[in-house]
């Protein structure tokens, strides 16, 4: 439980959450309704046009054909026996998937709002009937298409290998080759979410500050995000309110990237609780809707 | 309050309290997420580990590398194949140190590491004070990785096997060839290795117990496995409780001599088999003469061991001294 919310059960913070959800949105209904229904198209129309220019991105390309070497490579340990050969192969190519996702989410996501901003193309696409939070939620979109393409890609390449030495590395009778394939892509769809969540606050970041400082900024969140258990651990440890406090909304307010980390379970073979991921993947789907919105709203509030 | 909502300062209190009440609604994801990945989130985690973080890489080190610390192990696990290869025995203790740290559910890791020090630097060692300090070390080891993952039957297998074969520990190795034996993926051995603690102890009574646990394991005939383990727990029960070897005096003579020529071999303490009807052992050579004995029947040792000599492991201190203490 986190330390403020001791005093309520986890039902009752639910419930008092889905309140003021509820109340929130009657009271501003106003503000989202008129209009709503074409938000869909824009934010499409959009999010095609950032895919289009991430594909011609060279940088991403570049990456993409790193991370497939790197996989690759790793068929070169066949002096270690079968088990250890398939632990080496799966945490590696799940980190290399979840390192090489995050960058590529950093220097995709930084670039989408600040390099529309510097080359001005921005007012084109603003002096259209595009609302400004349809404009954010589109790069966001587009972000994650691309995203998911290249994560889509490198898990295949991954259980590709993985099958390929299943098929090639003779097991022993204390020693056996586990692809564990089923696991391997559970972990790498909760990189997927770790990933978007991260490109979430990126794209938050982007809307206030210049290309360089969110650059900088998304790679600090990446690492306190990943420190989650920790920082939970020194709320709980704290001794004065303050500390407690600190920590606390620190806690709540970073990315829970933590939760989506399944490379240690998956590559020591340990049983994994898919529903915890289920959990994780909701989880993160709340954040990343409460990121967007201050997203929207910082860039509606932005002089352009 | 629709109207003010329109407002800048609206929007952001709209927002603040939208994001709040949604924050409020993951409250139970996240408990549900902990309870469920007790290793990552419990905050008696820690405790736990404090046996494991004892050398080596300082927790620091370890929270830094964050989700890489799996990736970390690797590398050091690769530099212990090349060690490991070179011959550079004696550096491969710290770096399994370092990668058991790093990752404490790395099985293979813990075996190694383990076996390591109870088997090879153990029988390396020269000095009795040296090969004390390795098999202890192992057993340690073995110890801390089954904290690490106690619902590893290997892992407690592991530590049961090292205490049986290495340490001659064999109560402590019955317990957890037990504990190995309650997993439903323990194999049939690890039942028959139960008794054979107390066949090596000649402890007769837990023996009999142990074999009629061990005749209602693994049970199933279409099982080759089961079928095998059933025909060797037969055929030990049949030497044992039909054969009536239970009061056999030249096979109890036969255990306590084997037993202890392998202790002394291993530098371990000599087993006086304290409750053995017919042999008393030599404090000294260990080998069995008949009851009520002055002089050891193999080297003419004397039989009576005179105070702060050697003590079957377990065996209390006489009151005395433990008073003093």
């Amino acid at each position: 439980m986190t330390p403020l919310l001791a005093f309520v059960t986890p039902k009752l913070a639910a419930l008092i959450g889905a309140a003021i959800v509820v109340v929130v949105l009657a009271m501003t209904a106003g503000l989202w309704v008129p209009g709503a229904e074409h938000t869909g198209g824009s934010i499409w129309r959009i999010a095609k046009i950032t895919v289009a220019e991430a594909r011609r991105r060279r940088v991403t390309q570049a990456v993409v054909v790193l991370v497939l070497l790197i996989l690759l490579s790793m068929t070169f340990f066949s002096y270690l026996n079968p088990r250890e050969q398939a632990r080496m192969l799966i945490s590696g190519g799940l980190s290399a998937i979840t390192v090489f996702g995050i960058l590529l989410a950093i220097f995709v996501a930084a670039f989408l709002i600040p390099q529309e901003l510097e080359s001005r193309t921005v007012y084109a696409i603003l002096s259209k009937p595009v609302r400004r939070f349809e404009f954010v939620l589109g790069k966001y979109l587009g972000a994650l298409i691309v995203l998911a393409a290249i994560l889509t890609v490198m898990t295949a390449v991954l259980v590709a290998v993985l099958l390929i030495e299943d098929w090639f590395v003779p097991d022993r009778a204390d020693s056996v080759f586990d692809p564990n394939i089923g696991n391997v892509v559970f972990a790498a769809v909760m990189s997927y979410f770790a990933v978007a969540l991260l490109a979430a606050y990126i794209v938050l970041i982007s809307t206030v500050s210049s290309t360089a400082m969110t650059v900088i900024t998304s790679f600090i969140i990446w690492v306190i995000g990943s420190l989650q258990s920790r920082i939970r651990d020194l709320a709980l440890e704290a001794t004065s309110v303050f500390q407690k406090l600190f920590f606390t909304v620190f806690y709540l307010v970073m990315p829970p990237l933590e939760n989506f980390d399944f490379r240690h379970e998956v590559s020591n073979f340990m049983p994994l609780s898919y529903y915890s991921g289920v959990y994780a993947a909701g989880k993160g789907i709340v954040y990343i809707l409460v990121v967007l919105l201050f997203a929207s709203i910082f860039f509606n509030d932005r002089q352009v | 309050m629709q109207t003010s909502m329109h407002g800048r300062g609206g929007r952001y209190l709209a927002a603040g309290l939208l994001a709040l009440g949604l924050l409020l609604l993951t409250v139970p994801l996240q408990e549900s997420i902990h309870q469920r990945r007790p290793h990552l989130f419990d905050p008696a985690r820690k405790t736990k580990r404090v046996s494991a973080i004892s050398t080596g890489p300082i927790p620091a080190v370890i929270a830094a590398l964050g989700g890489f610390r799996t990736v970390a192990a690797d590398l050091l696990w690769m530099k212990v194949e090349r060690e490991w290869h070179g011959g550079n025995w004696w550096a491969l203790p710290s770096l399994l140190d370092a990668v058991t740290q790093l990752d404490p559910h790395f099985l293979v890791a813990w075996q190694v590491y383990g076996w390591h020090l109870a088997y090879n630097l153990h029988a390396e060692s020269e000095t009795l004070v040296d090969k004390r300090y390795y098999l202890n070390g192992g057993v340690r080891v073995l110890e801390r990785a089954v904290e690490a993952n106690p619902d590893n039957w290997e892992m407690i297998f592991e530590l049961g096997w090292t205490l049986f074969d290495r340490a001659h520990d064999m109560h402590r190795a019955a317990e957890y060839f037990y504990r190995a034996d309650q997993s439903p993926e323990a194999k049939s051995y690890t039942t028959r290795l139960y008794y054979r603690c107390f066949e090596r102890t000649l402890d007769i009574p837990r023996l009999v117990e142990a074999l009629e646990y061990a005749k209602n394991r693994h049970t199933d005939l279409n099982s080759s496995d089961d079928v095998q383990h059933q025909a060797i727990v037969a055929d030990n029960y049949r030497f044992w409780i039909t054969d009536n070897h239970i009061e056999d005096r030249d096979k109890h003579r036969e255990i306590i001599a084997r037993e202890n020529t392998a202790r002394a071999q291993r530098s371990v303490d000599l087993y006086l088999y304290p409750d053995n009807p017919y042999w008393d052992v030599c404090p000294i050579c260990g080998l069995p003469s008949p009851k009520g004995s002055e002089f050891c029947s193999a080297y003419g040792h004397p039989m009576k061991q005179s105070s702060g000599s050697r003590r079957p492991p377990g065996q209390s201190r006489p009151p005395a001294e433990a008073a003093s203490l």
